[in-house]
């Protein structure tokens, strides 16, 4: 694996699973659970006669961001996708718990623990969703995965990453949106249902999956952060989103909350207003809505680079 | 023999107490948008004899806003829709203590969320994660929630409307229920797999096969209600026992942690429990060091 410094550099789209998980926490800081020496793999894929990894294509530990213990789950798309199984899913799940399990012992022991030392989580995604050689195991793990998120709630704020090649999709796509944040680069993709679904279930008339430049437009980084979606934009580039996340975990919960998108009735409220929106404009496309936010050019939008897109767009007023 | 598929609004009379559905109103909350969501079904409704909130899909549905949106499928407004229902039945009971908090009744027959090109732009992954997040804050906070399927659960759809009740209870095949994430030919199509070959594993592997059977020995639900006549009695029962367990504060043998649980009970999920024990046992070698870094 390549070093710490020369991770901090380096494409956040073209890392692999540990390579984010290392270079997301602070130098030499990194714990892996059930690392591949433990050699833990899917029992139900040899059924198949379909290769296994030793990390069932997830990988999960501790590291430290300041005096800060922060959980890190990483998924790794070169493997099946990076969907989630039996295993895969148990080890988010139980890493998502152990972080609650040890912000209840700390805070016992110190009411008045500062939160410099308070745990977190962060959620590197790379995933299509439920690995469908184990479809039921798989779902049922997602189930768990929300189930703790809400367990966290109002203790342990849960970031999400998304820049990797898969995006974030199925299952896991209303996983990323009930995180406190998401950090997204532009390379990113967030949805729920994947274009060529969408095309295989409604037609090219809907959405035409080899449309490249359409499928970012409707699921991409850009989009997602002037939609607030995605509440912070970076470079794609490990560094830049350690950086970010770091400056983050150091607000307080309350400070966070504000940054959720859904999670409470006056939320929901807020989200159905989109929804409105969403019948009066009957967008085509993306640029529809980012002209309504008073995006003069929205045709100009994609190809910016980074620094000009951070000054030039204007997002959806609402949005933190 | 019978089936309820397509009948959700069917089996909220079955189940209730006669005549006492009153759809669109949770305690002073009410939708009189007669055109909003149409593709869910919420309402109050009683059980016998106490209140409680009812949330079902509506397959003759059409919702003319969302073309994607019919036969069940949970969109944008649909899912928003049962979410504020959830939440509204929270603020309803937030001064009653624990044992009367009024039960929430999911009746699930829906083919999957809505799969379009506008409901990508705004965000559906949004519409069904806020919706499980409301039901999994009315679990915690004491509601008991109990999922009946009565005709089809299908993958993203049933994440979200069911997976996180406290008890899931199904009617057998034999109502034309169906449970999985995708048919076996579609799963064989992409994992490249032998169909003939997957439907025989099927048989026996209860991991991917489809179905209501081979859900519970994963410990995907609490129990199969072998007759339609039953459902009303056995969701009574269930509504009893998970408040037993809250009283006790045993709520981890409920809701989706429960269930990896009864996994484990039933042989179906196995590795889940290892995998825990290895982490934690790993976990707790280092802890000290992050603790007091």
């Amino acid at each position: 694996m390549r070093a710490w410094n020369e991770l901090q550099q380096s494409s956040f789209l073209g890392a692999n699973a540990r390579e984010r998980a290392f270079g997301l926490v602070d130098k030499g800081t990194f714990t892996e659970f059930a690392n591949p020496r433990d050699r833990i793999s899917s029992p139900h894929l040899p059924v198949l006669k379909e290769a296994i990894e030793f990390d069932d294509g997830i990988v999960v530990g501790l590291g430290l961001i300041g005096k800060k213990p922060v959980f890190v789950i990483s998924q790794e798309g070169r493997f099946i996708g990076g969907a989630v199984g039996e295993v895969g899913g148990a080890k988010m799940v139980y890493t998502i718990k152990l972080a609650i399990d040890l912000y209840d012992r700390m805070i016992a022991e110190n009411p008045a623990l500062p939160e410099e030392k308070r745990p977190a989580v962060i959620i590197s995604f790379e995933t299509g969703g439920v690995r469908l050689h184990e479809s039921n195991a798989g779902l049922l793990a997602h189930a768990e995965v929300m189930d703790q998120f809400q367990n966290a709630r109002g203790k342990v704020p849960i970031i999400g990453l998304i820049g990797s090649k898969v995006g974030c999709f199925g299952g896991m796509g209303f996983i990323a949106a009930a995180t406190d944040v998401v950090i997204m680069s532009e390379l990113g993709r967030l949805g729920l249902t994947g274009p060529e679904v969408i095309e295989q279930e409604m037609g090219k008339d809907e959405f035409d999956a080899s449309n490249r430049a359409m499928v970012f437009r409707t699921t991409g980084g850009k989009h997602k952060y002037i939609l607030g979606d995605c509440n912070f934009l970076v470079e794609d580039q490990i560094g830049a989103f350690r950086e970010r996340t770091a400056e983050i975990l150091a607000l307080s919960m309350e400070e966070l909350e504000k940054y959720r998108r859904i999670g409470s009735l006056e939320l929901v409220e807020e989200q159905l207003k989109l929804v409105d929106l969403a019948v009066q404009l009957q967008p085509r496309d993306s640029k529809d809505v980012w002209k309504y936010f008073g995006n003069e050019n929205p045709e100009g939008l994609p190809d910016m680079n980074f620094a000009e897109f951070m000054t030039t767009v204007k997002r959806r007023p609402e949005n933190k | 023999m019978e089936t309820l598929v397509g009948r959700g609004r069917d089996a909220i009379e079955m189940i209730f107490d006669a005549g006492s559905f009153q759809e669109n109103k949770v305690d002073d909350f009410c939708i009189t948008d007669a055109e909003f969501g149409p593709g869910a079904v919420i309402g109050t409704a009683a059980l016998n004899g106490e209140p409680a909130t009812v949330i079902a899909n509506d397959a003759m549905a059409f919702n003319e806003k969302f073309p994607v949106v019919f036969a069940g499928v949970i969109g944008l407004e649909e899912a928003y829709k049962m979410a504020q229902a959830v939440y509204h039945t929270i603020r309803a009971d937030q001064d009653k203590p624990l044992g009367q908090k009024r039960p929430i009744v999911l009746i699930v027959d829906t083919p999957g969320n809505g799969p379009g090109k506008t409901e990508e732009i705004f965000g559906m992954n949004k519409a069904t994660g806020a919706y499980q997040l409301a039901l999994a804050e009315a679990r915690k906070t004491g509601h008991p929630i109990v999922a009946l399927v009565v005709g089809r659960a299908i993958s993203g759809a049933f994440l979200c409307h069911g997976l996180q009740a406290d008890h899931i209870l199904s009617l057998p095949k034999e109502y034309e229920t169906v449970i999985h994430v995708m048919p076996l030919t579609s799963i064989a199509i992409i994992t490249k797999q032998d169909i003939e070959r997957l439907e025989k594993l099927s048989e026996s592997n209860p991991v991917f096969a489809s179905g209501a059977e081979f859900f519970y020995r994963l410990g995907g639900l609490e129990e199969i209600v072998a007759d339609i006549e039953k459902m009303r009695d056995t969701i009574i029962a269930h509504v009893k026992e998970i408040r037993k367990l809250k009283a006790a504060g045993q709520d981890e043998k409920l809701g989706p942690w429960g269930r990896g649980l009864l996994g484990e009970d039933r042989g179906g999920r196995m590795a889940r429990g290892k995998v825990i024990d290895l982490i934690k046992n790993e976990f707790d070698e280092v802890a000290e060091r992050y603790i007091n870094a």
